[in-house]
C-alpha cells in the first residue's frame, strides 16, 4: 500500500512540476521567434547605428557621427523627411473627410441591398497590392498613351501634362494613388461604426426639425470620434511607413524625378541598398524614423483612450 | 390623381406629401445615380487592367482605350494570352506565383498555430510574468520593422536564412497583432466549457486543441485573412531578403520587370500584375464576410 501511495505523490509532484512550468510551453514557441525575428533585430540595430559598418562589412564604433551626419544634413535627409509629413498630412486630409462622406451616404437606407455592392466597390483597391496599383497608375499618368491626359483632353484640357516627370507633382501623384486605394479601408471602417449608432438618435434629430448637416456635425461626428481618431491614426501610420509609391510609381525606380518622391523609408532603403550600402547610416536615419512613427502611435493610443473615457462618462 | 376641382384642407395637405414624396423620390433616385457613377469611376482603373491583360502589346496602350474604339463585342476578337505567355516564358511569372503561394501558405499556418497556442495561455492560463511578457508582445505591434531594414538583412545573413523563403514565414508567423487579436477573442469564450473539461481531466494541450481551436475558428478565420492580405501583397521586406530570380515573389517579379531600363514588357508586368490581384478578389469574393468583420474586428479594441 505505502509504495503505493509513494508512487501517487511522486506522480501528484511531477503534476504540480508540469503545471508551473505547462503555461511556459504554450508561449515558449511565440517567445522564440518573436525575440528571434523582432526584438533581436532591434537590438542589433542599436549597435549597427554606431558604426560606420557597409554592406557585409562591420565596421568601427564611431559614436554619434551617424545621428550627427544626419542632423546637419539639409541638403537630403530633412527635406525627405519634410516630403514624408507633406504626403502623410496630405493623405490623412483628403482620404479621411472622402471616406466620412462617402460612409454617411451609403448609410443611409434608401440604398437597401445596394449598399453591399457599393462598399464592395470602394473596398477592392485596399486588396490591391500596391506595387501593382503604382505600375496601373504610372501607365495611366504617362504624358502621351495614357488615360488621364486623354480624359483631361475630353474635357478640353488639350495640353499634355507629363505627370511623371514633373518634380513638383511626385507628391500629388503618390497622394492620389493613396487615396484612391485607401479611402475605401477607411470607409468600410467608418460605415461598421455608423451602423453601430442607434438609429432612435437619428429619429429624435429629425423630429426636432435638425438639418442633415447639422445632425451630421452635432451628432454624427462626436459618436465617430473614436473611429474618426482610429482610422486618422491608420492613416498617419501608413503614410509615414510608405514605401512602394516612392519607389514603383516613377519610371527607373530612380524615386521620381530629381529623387522629389524620396519620403522616410525609401531613404533608408536607398542608402543601405542602393548606392553605397551604408548600414550604419541608414539604421540611424530608421531610428530617428522609428522615433517619430512611435511618437505617432503613442498619440493614437493617447486619442483613443481619451474617446473611451468620454464614452464611459456619458 | 386629377384633382382639378378646388378640395378641402385636409385633401390639399395629403397632396403636398404627395408631391412632397415625389421630390424625395426624385432626390433619392438622383443619389443612388450619383453614388453608382461615382463608383464606376472609382473602378476605372480595375476594368482597364483587366482589360489590358488579354489584348496583344500593340493594343495595350491605344488612346482611346481599345475598347472605346468601335463597338466592344467587336474589339474582344482581339483578345488573346500572349501577355500571360511572355510573363511565363521571359520572367517565369507562373514561378514567382508558387513562391507567393508557398510564403504566404506557410505563413498563414505556422502564424496560426504559434499564436494560438500563445494567445491560448495568455488568455486562460496564469503563470508569473504573464501581464509583463503579453505587454512586451503588444509593443512590437506598434514597432515599424521596415526602419530597421540594415540590421534585418544583417541578422538574416547570421542566422544562415538571407535568400530563403523560410525567412519570410518566420518573420511574418511572429505576429504580435495575431497573438493580440486571437487573446481577445479567447478570454470572452465560455468559461464553463473549459471547466468541464478540466474536471473530466483533460490535459491543457487537450483543451487547446478540442476546445479552444474548434470555438476559435471564427477569429482563426479573421487573421488568416489579415495574414494572407499581409503576406501577398507585401513587399519590402521580400525585396531585401530575395536574391535568387526563382525565389521571387509575384510583386518582386515585377519589379524585376520594371528594372528593365529599355523597351520594357509593360505587358507581361500587366499580365502578373492582374494575377496578383485576381487572387484576392476571388477570395473576397468568397469570404467577403469575413474580410469585413475581421477588419472592423481587429481594430475595434
Amino acid at each position: 500500500m505505502s509504495s503505493i501511495a509513494v508512487l501517487r505523490s511522486k506522480r501528484q509532484k511531477n503534476r504540480a512540476a508540469l503545471a508551473k512550468v505547462e503555461p511556459f510551453l504554450f508561449i515558449l514557441p511565440f517567445l522564440a521567434l518573436i525575440a528571434a525575428f523582432n526584438f533581436y533585430i532591434y537590438f542589433s540595430g542599436i549597435r549597427l547605428a554606431f558604426t560606420d559598418a557597409q554592406g557585409i562589412n562591420p565596421g568601427d564604433y564611431i559614436g554619434f557621427a551617424n545621428f550627427a551626419e544626419l542632423i546637419a544634413d539639409k541638403q537630403d535627409f530633412w527635406p525627405a523627411i519634410g516630403r514624408t509629413f507633406i504626403y502623410t498630412f496630405g493623405c490623412l486630409f483628403t482620404q479621411i473627410p472622402a471616406a466620412l462622406v462617402l460612409a454617411v451616404i451609403l448609410n443611409s437606407k434608401i440604398f437597401g441591398r445596394l449598399r453591399g455592392y457599393l462598399r464592395a466597390s470602394f473596398y477592392v483597391p485596399v486588396l490591391m497590392n500596391t506595387v501593382v496599383a503604382a505600375l496601373l497608375f504610372r501607365m495611366m499618368f504617362l504624358r502621351d498613351t495614357g488615360m488621364v491626359n486623354w480624359l483631361l483632353g475630353l474635357l478640353g484640357l488639350p495640353d499634355k501634362i507629363n505627370w511623371l516627370y514633373e518634380p513638383n507633382l511626385s507628391l500629388l501623384l503618390m497622394i492620389v494613388v493613396s487615396f484612391w486605394q485607401w479611402t475605401g479601408y477607411h470607409m468600410v471602417y467608418l460605415l461598421a461604426s455608423l451602423q453601430s449608432i442607434n438609429p432612435t438618435i437619428y429619429e429624435v434629430a429629425n423630429l426636432d426639425g435638425a438639418s442633415p448637416l447639422r445632425t451630421l456635425w452635432q451628432i454624427t461626428i462626436p459618436l465617430l470620434r473614436p473611429a474618426l481618431a482610429f482610422v486618422s491614426v491608420m492613416s498617419a501610420i501608413g503614410g509615414l511607413m510608405q514605401f512602394e509609391y516612392s519607389f514603383m510609381l516613377f519610371p527607373n525606380a530612380g524615386f521620381g524625378p530629381g529623387m522629389k518622391a524620396m519620403t522616410g523609408i525609401p531613404y533608408i532603403y536607398y542608402h543601405a541598398f542602393r548606392s553605397n550600402f551604408r548600414f550604419g547610416y541608414a539604421t540611424a536615419a530608421g531610428w530617428i524614423l522609428f522615433l517619430i512613427i512611435l511618437a505617432v502611435s503613442l498619440v493614437q493610443i493617447r486619442v483613443i483612450g481619451l474617446g473611451r473615457a468620454d464614452d464611459e462618462e456619458a | 390623381m386629377a384633382l382639378s376641382k378646388p378640395a378641402p384642407k385636409g385633401k390639399e395637405i395629403l397632396l403636398g406629401l404627395a408631391k412632397k414624396k415625389k421630390t424625395k423620390k426624385i432626390r433619392h433616385g438622383l443619389a443612388i445615380g450619383v453614388m453608382c457613377f461615382i463608383a464606376l469611376f472609382y473602378l476605372i482603373p480595375l476594368f482597364w487592367l483587366f482589360d489590358a491583360s488579354f489584348r496583344p502589346k500593340v493594343e495595350i496602350f491605344n488612346v482611346p482605350p481599345r475598347i472605346l474604339q468601335g463597338p466592344p463585342w467587336e474589339t474582344f476578337r482581339s483578345y488573346s494570352l500572349s501577355s500571360f505567355q511572355v510573363a511565363i516564358n521571359r520572367y517565369q511569372m507562373h514561378q514567382g506565383f508558387f513562391n507567393s503561394v508557398l510564403v504566404t501558405t506557410g505563413a498563414i499556418i505556422l502564424s496560426l498555430l504559434v499564436c494560438s497556442l500563445a494567445a491560448y495561455a495568455f488568455a486562460l492560463l496564469k503563470f508569473p510574468g504573464r501581464d509583463f511578457i503579453f505587454y512586451c508582445i503588444l509593443a512590437t505591434m506598434m514597432l515599424p520593422i521596415t526602419t530597421m531594414l540594415a540590421p534585418l538583412f544583417k541578422v538574416m545573413q547570421s542566422y544562415g536564412l538571407y535568400n530563403k523563403h523560410l525567412a519570410l514565414i518566420l518573420l511574418y508567423s511572429a505576429s504580435g497583432f495575431g497573438v493580440f487579436l486571437l487573446r481577445q477573442y479567447y478570454v470572452r469564450l465560455p468559461i464553463s466549457l473549459i471547466e468541464a473539461a478540466v474536471v473530466d481531466g483533460a490535459s491543457k494541450f487537450r483543451i487547446w486543441w478540442w476546445i479552444v481551436l474548434p470555438l476559435g475558428k471564427p477569429v482563426l478565420s479573421a487573421l488568416a485573412i489579415y495574414q494572407f492580405r499581409y503576406v501577398w501583397n507585401d513587399f519590402l521586406i521580400p525585396l531585401i531578403l530575395l536574391r535568387s530570380k526563382n525565389l521571387h515573389t509575384l510583386p518582386i517579379k515585377l519589379q524585376v520587370m520594371d528594372s528593365i531600363t529599355i523597351a520594357k514588357d509593360y505587358d507581361a508586368m500587366i499580365a502578373t500584375g492582374f494575377i496578383a490581384m485576381l487572387i484576392p478578389i476571388i477570395f473576397f469574393l468568397f469570404f467577403q464576410r469575413h474580410f469585413l468583420e475581421g477588419l472592423s474586428g481587429s481594430l475595434k479594441e
